[in-house]
């Protein structure tokens, strides 16, 4: 058994040789080729086909970056976009995050848990609808299940025994993704004020979504609303902004020192997410 | 003892050299476990738990690849020790903020999932982190390296944004307007 180990040892201790060359291939040979530039030509013949092995390497590497890329090019609000993202950016840093450390201090997590649960919960026809809409009807069986169980053992969804003890998955679907699943595109890039980065497609969606959610009110529909009025509506998104900044403090932070330049950063961010969420 | 010691020696030096295919899956969990109990290990400074980890991470890591890859088709206009510059300068980012994201840890669960083949060249293995109220998909993409045929990482996926990608266009719209140098400075 020892033997065993000490061969293998020495085995990948062989190998070494091959990994440390590869450390930096490029670098290596561009250095080689200056210093050659005069000297023998069958070494440089050997550098040449080392290069263009590494060119077609490169090149399968820039076929796959470069797929998904073209997109997003057509950005006729970038001015306002860029001066939104800044001023949601000091909403957040000065306004959202100092709120919610406080926040987080008052109430304990189980307890700014259970009101994100029963949020989530509250959100169960936008959830439902739209996996009908995309024909996912595993999805929104799932999701009716959930509500059930949510709502009544989880205590108006305050808790959620359907995943912790059934195993039973959230599938989030909203309009926007619905739009997308048919082929509808992002259109261009907008930010919106306390929201964030969004885009044509997405707006759309929440505005059907407003719609379904019990949480936001619409004229007309206020026996199956919450809130009643705007205000309440926005007292609602707001608790529910702090309560759900409060579960992930310093993430925003963390994110944005990420950023060489933040507001282009945050949009393809944004969409690539999207993306693939609607790709699911 | 001794069987120990050569057992550790052994795993150090898979660990070192890339993964070989059918390793990746076990090497990986070996190493989100390792991180963990780092994470998780109260007698550790914070400036020891970021050596500890990167140590962990450096030899899958491949970011001299992944530097090339950011750049895209500008790379090859660059010289050979603005090349360097900025594959440090590079590095130095990724590192800089895959050690943030660490520090964020509040006792989340990691689940490795599923290793799937895309290509004969091409590996994705998908992870979970279970959060608060959440669960997010991370992705880590492995590419062969032809030379010794071991597996490294060129690019993680975090919710399905995938990190180069937002590194190659933040870096093409910064080279519109300003140099290599001031970005080599800005990271």
């Amino acid at each position: 058994m020892k033997l065993l180990y000490i061969s293998l040892f020495i085995l990948f201790f062989t190998f070494q040789g091959c990994a440390t060359k590869e450390a930096s291939p490029e670098s290596n040979s561009d250095q080689l080729q200056t210093e050659l530039t005069a000297s023998e030509e069958p070494q440089q013949e050997i550098i040449k086909t080392e290069e263009t092995q590494t060119e077609e390497f490169d090149d399968e590497f820039e076929e796959e970056f470069s797929q998904n890329e073209s997109n997003d090019t057509y950005d006729p609000l970038s001015g306002y976009n860029r001066a939104m993202t800044t001023f949601n950016d000091n909403v957040i840093i000065y306004g959202l995050t100092p709120v919610s450390k406080a926040y987080a201090a008052i109430l304990p997590q189980p307890l700014r848990l259970g009101i994100s649960n029963a949020v989530h919960n509250l959100q169960f026809p936008i959830r439902f609808t739209n996996n009908l809409l995309q024909g996912k009807f595993q999805n929104a069986s799932n999701e009716l299940e959930r509500f059930i169980v949510n709502s009544t053992v989880g205590l108006a969804g305050l808790m959620d025994p359907a995943k912790h003890y059934m195993n039973i998955h959230p599938h989030k679907e909203d309009f926007g993704q619905t739009l997308g699943h048919y082929g509808v595109g992002p259109g261009f890039h907008v930010v919106v004020p306390f929201i964030g980065p969004s885009n044509v497609r997405d707006i759309a969606g929440i505005t059907l979504d407003a719609y379904l959610s019990p949480l936001v009110n619409v004229r007309g529909l206020e026996n199956y609303k919450i809130p009643q009025n705007f205000a309440e509506s926005v007292a609602i998104y707001t608790v529910h902004l702090i309560n759900k900044t409060s579960l992930h403090l310093g993430e925003y932070e963390d994110l944005r020192k990420d950023a060489v330049d933040l507001y282009p950063f945050l949009r393809d961010i944004y969409e690539q997410k999207r993306d693939s969420e609607i790709a699911e | 003892m001794l069987k120990k010691i050569i057992l550790l020696l052994f795993i150090s030096v898979i660990s070192l050299y890339g993964l070989e295919e059918q390793n990746i899956q076990k090497v990986m969990d070996s190493k989100v476990r390792q991180v963990l109990n780092t994470l998780k290990d109260k007698t550790l400074s914070h400036h020891q738990k970021d050596k500890k980890n990167i140590r962990v991470i450096d030899d899958v890591f491949d970011y001299s690849t992944m530097a090339k890859i950011s750049l895209g088709k500008k790379w090859k206009s660059l010289s050979t020790s603005e090349k360097s510059q900025f594959t440090k300068a590079f590095e130095g980012k990724i590192k800089h903020s895959y050690l943030d994201k660490l520090r964020l840890y509040n006792n989340q669960k990691v689940n490795i999932k599923n290793l799937k083949k895309v290509k004969s060249n091409r590996i994705t293995l998908e992870t979970q982190v279970i959060g608060v109220d959440d669960t997010y998909k991370v992705v880590y993409l492995f590419y062969k390296n032809k030379q010794n045929n071991q597996w490294y990482i060129y690019d993680v996926e975090l919710v399905g944004v995938s990190i180069l990608q937002t590194y190659r266009k933040q870096f093409a719209e910064f080279l519109k307007t300003k140099t290599v140098n001031q970005l080599i400075k800005s990271l």
